[in-house]
């Protein structure tokens, strides 16, 4: 029981991570907490689905151009919505983001329709739908080691990005210090494309996972998701990636123990309150480095 | 090689440069003194293109770069350590050099870039892999003139290196501002120890509340009366 909960909360957990590492590198290089990504979320599972629908694309090729494509409608969200308010005062742009939220949700409903839609499951490989180990009363699936896979691959090619690559150096070097980035020669308005492009690729990907692992997708499935990771990111300590992880994979988990143990109507009230005792305890979040960053 | 023509710039609503004309040729030191709140570092940000310029031109070898970006600046030739270093904190020495090299792509000539930069300061070569936050003041100063000369500038602004150092540090820093110009890269010197900087350049620039007021080679203005009461400390 204990081990069926854990695996569930980490499945959960991880897709949470997938999400909210998004926040937390949004909020590091432009101090803007992004509303939208969990629509650019929601987007990703419903232009997979409309790729293999629609496109009769198999799944994988679906998938990865889904992911493209909410790449480029990260970048354009930026562009169109963030940018010309770069100097303006950050309410202004948070606003924004909670306004560029409500549009593209309402964009989906007029597209897509209200109702909640199945994945196309046709089009999944047959493998996915069954177990992959079981061990007395705790079964794996291949669909969950297959979020597993995928989601710490997605974390770990993140990472490397991050830290080996000439543009992550500079993704970090401008969340450090703005001027001193533009004075290296940094571009900085294509550093904070590419942090669009990769936070909005990674919610993408969570997107899809969850139409597939529950089976559905509909217009407003964004919000609830976006606030969770919002808080797993807060959790971790915004505008640490690291961090971000950390705290996805801890709600995840508690909320799946909230909800075997205490009630599944806890579910989410067992997370919040895992969430405000960390930032009562610790303000800055699990990872939060709030000196040297910033000294 | 750096023209400034009647250039002005705001805060906001204030005017923090009214009038600034200077000219820097190429292979010389030049400075630029006057009292805290003068212009002088607004004067390095406007030609970094870090501050808007509101009126007058910048030109650098015949190119009006008044209006251009920050990156694009830095592609054409002038790199600026601004005041306070302004060093990545988290990133390591080594990183912290690296971007200062990143409009480059020829590995060859980062990798003897960096050596060289090694050879300038020791020190840094020890803590390569430390993070940047965690050296001291004068060793970010050095890691601040390092990572600017990764770029290969041919114009270096240098906003105020001997601020918050100690006198040795200080001697040191200088030595290699004119050891950098010696090896041919045109620099201009923002600094409030108007004697260290009159001594190391050719010639200087007085501004007060956002104007040139005086001007002339390093020596005679070393020998103003005017100056040396209101920049050197000779009260009466």
């Amino acid at each position: 029981m204990l081990e069926q909960q854990l695996i569930n909360g980490l499945t959960l957990g991880l897709i949470y991570a997938l999400i909210a590492v998004g926040y937390t590198m949004v909020y590091g290089v432009i101090q803007l907490i992004n509303f939208a990504h969990g629509e650019i979320y929601m987007l990703g599972a419903f232009f997979c689905v409309t790729l293999i629908t629609a496109a009769g694309l198999p799944f994988y090729v679906a998938m990865l151009m889904a992911v493209i494509c909410c790449a480029l409608c990260g970048i354009l969200l930026d562009i169109i919505a963030y940018r010309p308010l770069r100097r303006a005062p950050r309410l202004a742009a948070l606003i924004t983001a909670i306004g560029m939220s409500i549009f593209l949700q309402n964009l989906a409903l007029i597209i897509w329709g209200s109702r909640s839609k199945p994945f196309p499951r046709a089009s999944l490989p047959a493998y996915l739908s069954e177990q992959a180990l079981v061990m007395g009363q705790v079964g794996l699936t291949w669909l969950q080691l297959f979020i597993f896979a995928v989601a710490i691959g997605m974390m770990v090619a993140l990472f490397l990005v991050i830290h080996k690559t000439r543009t992550g150096t500079a993704m970090r070097a401008l969340a450090q210090n703005r001027t001193a980035a533009a004075l290296m020669g940094i571009n900085v308005n294509a550093v904070i494309s590419f942090t669009f492009a990769l936070g909005s690729a990674m919610g993408a990907v969570a997107g899809i996972l969850v139409a597939v692992y529950y089976n559905t997708l509909y217009p407003t499935m964004g919000y609830t998701a976006g606030v969770k990771a919002f808080a797993a990111a807060v959790l971790g300590g915004i505008g640490s990636v690291p961090g971000a992880m950390v705290g996805g994979v801890v709600l995840g988990v508690a909320e799946a123990l909230g909800a075997g143990y205490v009630s599944s109507l806890y579910r989410d009230g067992v997370a919040y309150a895992v969430m405000i005792a960390v930032i009562v305890l610790r303000p800055s979040g699990i990872l939060g480095r709030a000196a040297i960053d910033k000294a | 090689m750096l023209e400034l023509n009647r250039v002005q710039a705001f805060y906001g609503t204030i005017q923090a440069l009214k009038d600034v004309t200077l000219t820097v040729r190429s292979g010389e030191i030049v400075t630029l003194i006057g009292a805290n709140g003068a212009g002088k570092s607004t004067t390095l940000m406007a030609i970094s293109s870090v501050v808007a310029v509101g009126g007058g031109t910048i030109v650098f070898e015949g190119r009006d770069i008044t209006r251009l970006s920050t990156d694009r600046v830095v592609a054409l030739g002038i790199t600026q350590v601004p005041e306070g270093r302004m060093i990545f904190p988290a990133l390591t020495v080594l990183e912290n050099l690296r971007m200062g090299g990143y409009l480059r792509r020829d590995r060859a000539g980062l990798r003897a870039d960096e050596e060289h930069a090694f050879q300038l300061f020791p020190i840094l070569k020890e803590r390569r892999k430390q993070p940047g936050g965690t050296l001291s003041g004068g060793e970010q100063q050095m890691l601040a003139i390092a990572r600017a000369l990764m770029a290969r500038p041919r114009l270096l602004l240098l906003d105020e290196p001997s601020l918050g150092l100690a006198p040795m540090v200080v001697e040191h820093i200088f030595a290699v501002i004119a050891r950098i110009n010696t090896e041919g890269t045109t620099i201009l010197l923002v600094e409030q120890n108007a004697q260290m900087a009159l001594q190391v350049a050719h010639r200087g620039y007085v501004l007060e509340t956002g104007r040139v007021v005086m001007s002339g080679a390093a020596a005679d203005l070393l020998a103003d009366p005017k100056v040396r009461e209101a920049y050197l400390g000779d009260g009466t």
